[in-house]
């Protein structure tokens, strides 16, 4: 009996071996431990066994019905380890991935007037808007332009039949904020389309983008507009950015400036580039807003403010290196998709 | 304005500044330097040569050996690659030692083992042409040793842009005037804008008529007898080519030279060609007027001419006559020189079309005391040029405007303004007086000054709050920041929702558009939304006449734009304003979101194959995880032209927008391979579903049952009719409904044509307990009874 149970111990462990997967296994399993099976059998057989032998038998049998099973739990593991390596035989990860629903891409412009829009309400600034279609006197006359000024002819400008015209800058909404504030501070920016009647080219859109910032308060002064926008180009072009202000000629500001960057183009030394206007809110602005609140919020013995604006197309251009402001207008994919975030 | 600084440097000694430092100068001063060119060589250096022989060069094909005379009286030996010069040629030669422009030094050396003692130039390598085709071949009598520049002097040419304000530095000495002050050098030379000594006399009336006072205050008029007009002198012509002016004869070069040297503009006329005296007066409706340009002009009654007793003789400040110009035949002339009012100047020359360097000046405004002065100097260079006897007396009619007056500086708040608390009266004083302006008075915080005459933009405080902005520059100025908190604004709000749908769409594989918001005539059928766009009055072509009632025609372009480009898979989207005419009058802006689909639903990749393209349901899809709000689609009861199932996507009442199939007739007018879908949303709808914060709803504690149910209905019964249906039950268990599935066979075979299979799976749920099958099934019954009374519909048992 005990060279029977040690002969089977020796077949079912050959058998387990032998054994190349999970059902070849579970028969190994059913052959030698289940109802039928050989060590059942035996096991059967032990109220025959002679009551000195049956503690040794026993214990062998105990023994060899052990082995089996471990035999099987350990051959079960090697098994599916080896079928879990498997799994992935002849996967090339190399391969592309699925595409999904593909990419997409917010525009450039978007993009660079988010970066400055986030920029400047950290700053403070809230946001202002006005309508694109204005009056000549939210775009001009406020603005201490002259009736005969060379802005304000049908050259230059779109008008329409009833008089009214398409916003040559995004100042009007400087005027529109003034007009409808109710109280000092006014801290706000101003992004929104104008337009100029310009024959369109690798420089020029007739319909183009841009930023308009006004802060008026008690005492402000060039100061605080050369702090905020030195920190704002810093911010946008670069911690180390050279920043310089030219003086020059607007109407509605006074004194008035241009802002320049230093920038590095590729492979180029690097040169100023024309990036704003600016100025301090002329005396005469403030005095035309009055007129027509028929108030003195914006006393002009008191209140001081600044204003600036910048090309929102030109920006892209710099920031991204573009070569035809065309570009932003043609929405060719191979265009958009170089700007996928 | 072109300026050139030898001109310049008639008035003051530039010599110590090199030509970066004067740009920077100019730059800072508000003067925008847009050209710099350098013509010419500064060099003694280079000189005239004669080239005695020459022959080929022992080593190189290309190259001859010349023995040219330097002036010095021993022949040089020079290598020279060009071949356009024979025996006895002038030609400019730099010796070693001389830099030409660009930083070339010339040196003594040998080619191709040949000595060769300098360079044989050609003009483009001296900076005054582009001819590359060889040597400069010179005049044959040039003096040969001469220096080069004695006989083509350098100069330096800057092109700047003068600010409207600054009126004062549109000539040479206004800019002098300006460096001088800049860099405290002294002005030398003839100042030219005082009144000077000679004697003037009131015109009688029937020498000069000023019928438009207000238009022209000062008129006058010098009689020059017995000139002979001809070329002018060579420093002459020099002056007026070198600032890119061609000139013409000596009384007309005369007269632009006093122009470009004091701002002043004068016209001469021919006196014989002149009948009677001079009528300063506005034209006639319609009168005809022949300019010099050869153009005839039909003028109004609010331009202003000059006259004789018989017709138009100029277009006061913009242009001369054709009949009484100077020619190589005048022998008397009438020189004017006058101040005319800026905004008449302007108005005339904008609706002609015809603007001069003369009407340049005038509508920007000239010193009216400069006005005699100018006629001084011409005088003067008319008799020593072209000769002749001039009357003693400048006969004048009017009398100078007084532009400028007085204006009080509050220094406390000039502080203010500027930001520069440190800064003392003294300062602020000593840089008034450098720009010309005299101290009447001054106070501790208040000073009063006397504006000199040419300074047309020194009205208020302010204006001399920039000037001392300007000549201390923004360097002295201290950085300053404050910290101010604004609440938000409307205009955040809505900034802030519309970035969150682009970036949503982008994440979705849209790309963003931005299209021109002025369309053609012809984009406006691919609009949706039903609304007209607003026409310009004064459109610059045809492919932009009106500003757009819907962005989709835009991205229409866009998606034939790509196509051309081979692309057929198209996802676009742009978010925007569009622009409607209202029906009584005025028009109204708003915010749409118009997306565009076309094409397969993914892109193709290499895992199987191409995906199908994709269908209107798709575009539907979108829109509706986009704005997460159930949407009904209405189709509308009629297409425009471009369009099939154009519907109207609502929520509730609120109509949220459109969407459509492009028409196949208009998709393959741009070739589109697949079925173009596009929508227009309004963002302000969009947003009525959007305010506040969400507000929690408890999750179900027991869970829900569903049950299935297919049903046949007519074929054209429409889905909503179906949803609408189940939306309206009040069943206390039934929670809601979905399709999932709807079937037809056109063919009949299946179901007949006239009818369809549709199937939803419908959910019950109590708020209090697990619910038992009885009850649910007590519940669908109840619910599909009440279906099949409603609908045209078999239920499936």
């Amino acid at each position: 009996m005990l060279s029977d149970l040690d002969s089977l111990k020796t077949a079912a462990l050959a058998a387990l071996e032998a054994a190349q997967d999970e059902s070849a296994l579970e028969a190994v399993r059913v052959n030698f431990l289940g109802k039928k099976g050989s060590v059942t059998a035996l096991s059967q057989g032990m109220k025959d066994v002679p009551v000195e032998q049956k503690k040794e038998v026993g214990a062998k049998l105990n023994e060899v019905r052990t082995a089996i099973t471990e035999g099987i739990d350990t051959k079960k593991l090697a098994l599916q380890a080896a079928q879990d390596g498997k799994a992935v035989e002849g996967i090339d990860i190399t391969l592309p991935g699925r595409p999904g629903a593909g990419v997409g891409a917010l525009h450039p412009l978007t993009q660079i007037r988010d970066l400055a829009i986030r920029t400047l309400r950290r700053m403070g600034f809230a946001l202002a808007e006005g309508p694109e279609i204005e009056t000549e006197w939210h775009c001009f006359d406020a603005l201490n332009t002259p009736s005969d000024h060379p802005a304000r002819n049908e050259k230059d400008t779109f008008y329409l039949p009833d008089g009214r015209l398409l916003r040559t800058h995004t100042s009007s909404v400087q005027v529109r904020t003034m007009e409808a504030a109710k109280a000092l501070p006014i801290r706000i920016i101003a992004p929104g389309a104008a337009y100029r009647r310009d024959e369109i080219d690798a420089t020029h859109l007739s319909v183009f983008n841009q930023l308009e910032g006004l802060y008026v308060n008690q005492d402000v002064s060039l100061g605080d507009l050369k702090g905020t926008l030195e920190y704002f180009f810093r911010e946008i072009f670069g911690a180390g950015t050279a920043v310089r202000f030219r003086p020059h000629f607007f109407p509605f500001t006074e004194p008035s400036f241009e802002i320049d960057v230093k920038l590095e183009a590729k492979g180029k030394e690097a040169r100023w580039i024309e990036i704003a206007g600016c100025g301090m809110v002329d005396p005469a602005v403030f005095a035309e807003i009055n007129k027509a609140r028929g108030d003195t919020l914006f006393d002009p013995e008191t209140t001081t403010g600044f204003a600036f604006g910048l090309g929102l197309d030109r920006l892209a251009m710099i920031m991204h290196g573009i070569t035809d402001i065309r570009h932003l207008i043609e929405n060719d994919v191979r265009f958009l998709q170089q700007f996928a975030a | 304005m072109q300026v050139s600084l030898s001109w310049l440097s008639t008035h003051l000694d530039l010599s110590s500044y090199t030509v970066p430092q004067l740009s920077d100068l100019l730059t800072f001063a508000g003067v925008e330097v847009e050209g710099i060119e350098e013509r010419g060589v500064a060099t003694d250096k280079v000189v005239v040569a004669q080239i005695q022989s020459f022959e080929q060069h022992p080593n190189a094909d290309k190259l001859s050996v010349c023995q040219v005379d330097d002036g010095s009286g021993a022949l040089r030996q020079i290598v020279c690659g060009a071949k356009n010069f024979k025996a006895g040629d002038k030609v400019p030669l730099a010796l070693p030692g001389a830099v030409l422009p660009g930083g070339f030094a010339i040196k003594e050396g040998k080619l191709r083992g040949v000595d060769s003692l300098g360079m044989l130039c050609s003009g483009k390598e001296l900076g005054i042409g582009e001819d590359t085709g060889g040597l400069l071949i010179m005049a044959a009598d040039s003096p040969v040793g001469t220096p080069f520049n004695k006989l083509n002097p350098a100069d330096v040419l800057f092109d700047l842009e003068i600010t409207p304000n600054r009126s004062d530095l549109l000539s040479h000495l206004g800019l002098a005037r300006e460096l001088a002050a800049l860099t405290g050098l002294p002005l030398k030379g003839e100042r030219h804008h005082a009144s000077t000594s000679t004697k003037a006399k009131a015109a009688g009336e029937e020498q000069i008529v000023i019928k438009a006072a207000e238009a022209c205050p000062l008129y006058t008029a010098r009689i020059i007898k017995g000139v002979k007009v001809g070329p002018s002198p060579e420093w002459l012509r020099r002056r007026l080519e070198s600032i890119g002016l061609r000139p013409i004869n000596s009384i007309v070069d005369i007269t632009n030279y006093v122009m470009m040297e004091m701002g002043q503009s004068l016209h001469c006329f021919d006196l014989d060609k002149l009948s009677g005296g001079i009528v300063v007066r506005t034209a006639a409706e319609g009168e005809k007027f022949l300019a010099l340009d050869g153009q005839t002009y039909a003028l109004q009654t609010d331009d202003l001419v000059i006259a004789d007793s018989e017709r138009p003789v100029a277009i006061a400040g913009v242009m001369g006559g054709e009949e009484t110009g100077v020619t190589e035949g005048t022998v008397n002339v009438l020189l004017e020189s006058a101040y005319f009012a800026p905004s008449g100047i302007r108005r005339t020359s904008r609706r002609l079309g015809l603007s001069s360097d003369s009407s340049y000046r005038f509508e920007r405004g000239i010193d009216p005391q400069q006005v005699q002065g100018g006629s001084e100097l011409a005088t003067k260079l008319i008799l020593t040029i072209a000769g002749g006897t001039a009357e003693d007396i400048v006969q004048v009619a009017g009398a100078a405007p007084a532009l400028v007056g007085e204006v009080t500086l509050d220094e406390n708040r000039a502080r203010k303004l500027l930001g520069t608390p440190d800064m003392t009266g003294d300062e602020i004083h000593a840089i008034l007086e450098k720009l010309g302006l005299t101290k009447k008075s001054a106070n501790k915080h208040e000073s009063h000054w006397i504006i000199p005459s040419y300074r047309l933009d020194l009205q208020r405080s302010v204006d001399l709050v920039e000037e001392v902005a300007r000549v201390i520059g923004l360097d002295r100025v201290p950085s300053r920041q404050v910290a101010v908190a604004s609440p938000v604004e409307a205009a955040d709000r809505t900034y802030d929702f519309a970035m969150n749908l682009r970036q949503s769409l982008a994440a979705r594989g849209f790309f963003e558009a931005q299209t021109l918001r002025l369309i053609a005539d012809a984009q406006l059928a691919d609009s949706l939304g039903g609304g007209q766009g607003v026409a310009v009055k004064n459109p610059l072509s045809e492919d932009h006449t009106t500003l757009r009632p819907s962005i989709v025609p835009g991205l229409i372009a866009t998606a034939a734009l790509n196509i051309r480009q081979g692309l057929h898979r198209l996802r676009f989207f742009e978010l925007g304003r569009v622009f409607l005419t209202l029906p009584k009058g005025g028009s109204r802006e708003e915010e749409r979101l118009a997306v565009l689909l076309s094409g397969p639903v993914s892109p193709t990749s290499w895992h199987g194959r191409e995906p199908q393209p994709a269908d209107i349901h798709e575009l539907v899809g979108q829109i509706q995880n986009l704005t997460r709000t159930p949407l009904e689609v209405r189709p509308a009861k009629e297409n425009s032209d471009n369009y099939l199932l154009t519907s109207e996507l609502r929520a509730g009442n609120r109509i949220l927008g459109w969407i459509a199939q492009l028409h196949p007739a208009r998709a393959r007018e741009i070739n589109a391979r697949h079925p173009v879908y596009v929508a227009e949303l309004l963002i302000s709808a969009l947003r009525q579903g959007n305010t506040g914060p969400t507000k929690f709803e408890e999750l179900p504690r027991f869970p829900g049952m569903t049950r299935d149910v297919a049903m046949e209905v007519p074929a054209d019964l429409p889905h909503a009719k179906v949803a609408a249906f189940f939306a309206t039950q009040k069943h206390p268990l039934f929670v809601g409904a979905e399709v999932f599935d709807v079937f037809a066979d056109p063919s009949g075979a299946k179901i007949a044509k006239d009818r369809k299979s549709i199937a939803w799976t419908l959910t019950y749920r109590s708020a209090d307990k697990t619910l038992e099958t009885a009850e649910v099934d007590a519940a669908h019954t109840a619910i599909l009874t009440a279906l099949e009374k409603t609908l045209p519909a078999t239920v499936r048992r």
